[in-house]
């Protein structure tokens, strides 16, 4: 089983993501964390969740840049939070795949599937604001879109998570 | 409790007005008190509430709060006004906002709406000015 699971900020999606993992029936839960904690704030996100995952069970896997070169155990019930952080850590991370970001993170995505039970990926909705941002924010913003859309491709399931209610976008393939 | 929530003019007060049959009783959240919340029928702008909320209160630029101060405020608010209509725009559909004081409004009204809805006994998320009915 792969599933997306994506909405805005704020809209509760890791909880729903991580209560997806847990009624995922047997295996070994992996959380694979992608921020960097950058600064004070950084550090009170990645506290936030952590909090959140306790009791829950999970072995983290810090993964910054280059996910396709890690292995993952068969009876694996996978967390991937969240693909915003690794779209900007490829993108400007000085051992990131830079221009080549979206397929660095393609194939990465589809090495993990490959391996695991089940896979669950997180990403963002950061689409809406309107705003024409400078060149390097709306080539951002576009590679994060391609890889939205080829990971739902891909995925047995999307779920959109508003105000913590999740809302169907595709189920089954 | 009903929540309607959608992005910036897509005909949210319209909606309730008609669906929930409210035509006056209804504040702004960009100038109302916070007594008029507890009083109204609705509440529209109510994520100018909560970013004048947060403007005043100096320990909401504590993140790992957020979710505590979050479910206090949604929580006196439904003991209080059980019945209320509350209108929001969805904040969090965007890059995040450079300046820390607008990250927070967005990551707390995103939290507070989390909140109501899971009390709330309607949420509609309105899109082109339809009613799409999530709970």
């Amino acid at each position: 089983m792969f599933q997306v699971i994506t909405g805005g900020s704020g809209s509760g999606k890791s909880e729903y993501a991580e209560n997806l993992v847990l009624s995922a029936g047997e295996g070994e839960r992996i959380y694979v964390a992608t921020m960097i904690p950058y600064g004070e704030e950084g550090r009170q996100r990645v506290e936030r969740h952590r909090k959140l995952r306790a009791q829950k069970r999970f072995r983290t896997v810090e993964c910054y840049t280059g996910l396709a070169e890690l292995s993952f155990p068969q009876n694996g019930i996978v967390l991937l939070e969240c693909v915003s952080n690794l779209t900007a850590n490829e993108m400007y991370e000085t051992n990131g795949a830079h221009e080549q970001t979206v397929e660095a993170i393609l194939r990465g995505i589809d090495s993990l599937r490959a391996q695991v039970k089940h896979l669950f990926v997180v990403t963002n909705e950061v689409f809406s604001d309107g705003i024409t941002y400078d060149e390097e924010m709306m080539r951002y913003i576009a590679y994060l879109g391609a890889i939205n859309c080829a990971l739902a491709q891909r995925a047995d399931r999307v779920t959109e998570v508003v105000c913590g209610i999740p809302v169907k976008v595709k189920d089954g393939k | 409790m009903r929540l309607i929530i959608g992005g910036a003019y897509q005909g949210k007060l319209t909606y309730a007005k008609e669906t929930y049959h409210i035509t006056d009783g209804w504040v702004d959240g960009r100038i109302c008190s916070r007594e008029e919340l507890s009083s109204c029928r609705g509440v529209h702008h109510f994520h100018e509430y909560i970013r004048r909320m947060a403007a005043s209160e100096k320990q909401s630029a504590v993140l790992t709060d957020l979710e505590r101060q979050a479910d206090e405020f949604a929580h006196m608010l439904v003991k209080e006004n059980p019945e209320i209509v509350v209108v929001s725009n969805e904040l969090g559909y965007g890059i995040v906002p450079v300046e820390k004081t607008d990250r927070l409004w967005r990551e707390l009204t995103g939290r507070i709406c989390t909140c109501l809805a899971a009390k709330a006994d309607e949420v509609v998320r309105v899109v082109c000015g339809i009613g799409i009915k999530i709970k």
